[in-house]
């Protein structure tokens, strides 16, 4: 029987919470929910980066985790708050899909994701851990499921943020090594990216009186 | 870097922030003068790596190309159009302000893409290009803008987000052999090809090719492209098809010479064919049934990335150099084709196909500038696609993969059939009285005239250098090591 290490342990337990504040994203439909989720997931990451940059005595990761804790727990939560007093409270949800059936969708899309992870002939543990390249994977897509399902432009940009929350977590499990300024570089383009974000989101509520993106559907063909 | 990629970089840099800085009226000249001077160091710096005296390898240097024709000319083309297109007062100069300023940032993260050395950056930079062409894209300030940049900002992030894991899985695959520290540069990746975990790099091609795939604009992650380009501003739908198109596909490209020199080119050109062929079927398609001129002109964008990603899959050395070719031809024509049907859309005061009528009439240059783009991007000689795409089919015709050239010619041709219907409803015939005649602005007509140049030259005969360059880029394709 194979043993797990702390820090294996460590990472197994909070690929389990990531998943379930994702999971609670689809459940709630309370804009400051959504965000105070997002906080919470943005800790776990934090954590994450922590404990693998101290186990490892990687100063670089234990930097971004600083980073990482002062950016997305404290800043960028603190922004989409002021931002959301501006909007509608409440995240609309299209008719025919409701909270229990996004649930099943975003449950039977996490299975996918392992079930994928698990059946590529990797070599296990070695250099492409599996169950973290499920975790990453499960996150990302059960984050394009909700900006899908949630047609409310905060919380696509949600959506948007726990999605590179999940890469976060893979470039820390997966390539740790990689080098420190890519790891500034991406945090400083998620925050410029939320900026845009807001601005466009701005501009919807001043347009539309309201920051539903069923509106958004002029174009096609 | 060097001093030359230093201006390739800095000039574009300091047009940026000296157009928030500076009033409009000398940011206009401003910008077209940074744009030409990127574009001369571009070519400075693609003759020295044509004749291997430079600091870049083939490839980077001839994806720098389309931004030296498409910046070269959005600068001299933009000198009028913020002027016929801004608001009027206050709100004009600050839109001027802000268009300038932000289309110098878009040509700065547009060039960054191939001068970065390491997969990651290459990352980086091109979501920086989403960034910064969302914000172009909603600056008009209508519903139509807000939604196409909404769509564009969400779908392309969202692809990106699948392109980052095919980089972490890439630096995931390289950590056996390359140690668990390194500087993911893709020269490393391709040198140790052989050592990387296999089915690693597989799962990171498939990634990317979905990912930045979605930035290509291949089908069916293309659904972004018709909107932003259509009701983005006209020069920002030319920097996005003519080079954010390309950047995305070079991308693509140095994922693809490392799953060669890993696993042989059989896995990438299967991937190839398939997410081609499909680009080819739904843009002829959509071609045909298209009523807004510049949508027409983004699905025919979707078309050529289809005929890059099929040239790419045929495999065949004529093939690739083929491909490769028809990237900088497609860049030469679709901002010709989009600078004109701008001056169209500015004077018919609509975007409508059936609302423009006799433009050759109305813009004696312009108009027919449209119609040499528009064939150009049809296929028809004498022009630099008809090349690429008859040395692409050449290869096609003559490899296992015949049946699919064949394919690839019936969906030419019905791209061709929406195309010229288009054209020559727009083009042919006596415009409307109420519609003034003749150019307004000197400076658009020398950008248009000098891309048209590039277009027809490029048909007339692909001059030694680039020849070489595109040889020496082919060579990292379609081998094992």
């Amino acid at each position: 029987m194979q043993h797990l290490t702390i820090p294996e342990a460590i990472a197994g337990t909070i690929s389990v919470a990531l998943l379930l504040v994702q999971l609670a994203l689809l459940r709630s439909l309370v804009l400051a929910e959504l965000i105070t989720l997002y906080a919470a997931q943005s800790l776990f990451v934090a954590f994450i980066s922590l404990a693998v940059g101290i186990t490892e005595r990687e100063w670089d990761l234990i930097a971004l985790a600083m980073l990482t804790f002062v950016a997305k727990v404290i800043v960028l939560p603190a922004y989409m708050r002021r931002l959301s007093r501006d909007i509608s409270t409440r995240v609309e949800i299209p008719e025919r899909i409701n909270v229990t059936l996004s649930l099943i969708l975003a449950a039977a899309i996490m299975g996918v994701a392992i079930l994928t992870a698990g059946a590529l002939p990797l070599k296990t543990g070695e250099f492409l851990p599996q169950a973290d390249l499920a975790t990453t994977l499960a996150i990302v897509f059960v984050g394009f499921l909700v900006a899908i399902l949630r047609p409310n432009a905060l919380a696509q940009v949600i959506a948007f943020l726990t999605i590179e929350n999940g890469l976060y977590f893979g470039t820390v499990t997966l390539a740790p090594g990689l080098p420190f300024v890519v790891g500034i570089l991406l945090l400083v383009d998620v925050l410029i990216a939320v900026v845009v974000f807001a601005v466009l989101v701005r501009t919807l509520v001043s347009q539309e009186a309201s920051a539903s993106v069923d509106v958004l559907q002029r174009l096609s063909g | 870097m060097s001093l030359l990629d230093g201006f390739i970089v800095g000039i574009p840099a300091a047009a940026a922030i000296a157009s928030l800085v500076l009033a409009s009226r000398h940011s206009r000249p401003l910008t077209a003068c940074a744009g030409l001077a990127t574009a001369a160091c571009i070519v400075v710096a693609v003759l020295q790596t044509s004749d291997r005296s430079g600091d870049h390898d083939a490839l980077s240097a001839l994806f720098l190309l389309p931004i030296a024709i498409v910046y070269g000319a959005v600068g001299l083309y933009a000198h009028w159009y913020v002027i016929a297109e801004s608001p009027d007062g206050a709100a004009g100069e600050r839109y001027r302000r802000e268009f300038l300023a932000l289309t110098n940032a878009f040509a700065l993260v547009e060039v960054i893409v191939p001068l970065v050395t390491n997969v990651a950056g290459m990352w980086v930079a091109l979501e920086a290009t989403t960034v910064v062409a969302a914000l172009l894209v909603r600056l008009q300030g209508t519903a139509a803008a807000l939604e196409a940049a909404w769509k564009y900002i969400l779908i392309a992030s969202c692809g990106l987000a699948l392109g980052l894991v095919a980089v972490i899985v890439l630096y995931a695959a390289g950590a056996r052999v390359l140690g668990m520290h390194y500087s993911p540069e893709w020269s490393s990746y391709v040198h140790d090809a052989r050592q990387l975990d296999p089915d690693g790099v597989r799962l990171a091609f498939i990634f990317a090719l979905i990912g930045f795939g979605t930035k290509m604009g291949l089908a069916p992650m293309h659904t972004w492209l018709p909107d932003a380009h259509g009701a983005g501003p006209t020069p920002t739908s030319a920097m996005l098809s003519g080079v954010v198109l390309s950047d995305a596909a070079y991308v693509i490209l140095r994922f693809a010479a490392i799953a060669d020199a890993a696993l042989g080119p059989a896995i990438a050109q299967r991937m190839f064919i398939g997410v081609g062929l499909l680009s080819l079927f739904v843009a002829a398609f959509f071609l045909l049934q298209q009523r807004d001129i510049k949508r027409m002109l983004a699905y025919s964008s979707i078309e050529h990335m289809g005929v890059v990603a099929v040239g790419l899959g045929f495999g065949a050395p004529l093939a690739i150099a083929g491909a490769l070719l028809h990237v900088v031809n497609h860049s030469a024509s679709k901002s010709l084709a989009f600078f004109a049907a701008g001056r169209m859309a500015a004077r018919y005061e609509t975007r409508e196909i059936a609302g423009i009528r006799g433009s050759v009439d109305a813009l004696p240059i312009s108009g027919p500038l449209f119609v040499a783009a528009s064939l150009s991007l049809a296929g028809l000689p004498p022009f630099g696609i008809f090349r690429s795409e008859l040395m692409i089919l050449t290869a096609g015709f003559g490899s296992p993969a015949w049946i699919v050239a064949a394919f690839v010619v019936v969906l030419l041709v019905i791209a061709f059939a929406g195309i010229t219907r288009w054209v020559t409803a727009t083009t042919v015939g006596d415009a409307p009285e109420s519609i003034e005649r003749g150019e307004h602005g000197t400076l658009p007509i020398v950008g248009m005239g000098l891309g048209f140049c590039v277009v027809l030259g490029l048909g007339l005969g692909v001059p030694p250098a680039l020849q070489t360059l595109i040889a020496d880029a082919s060579s990292l394709f379609g081998t094992s090591r």
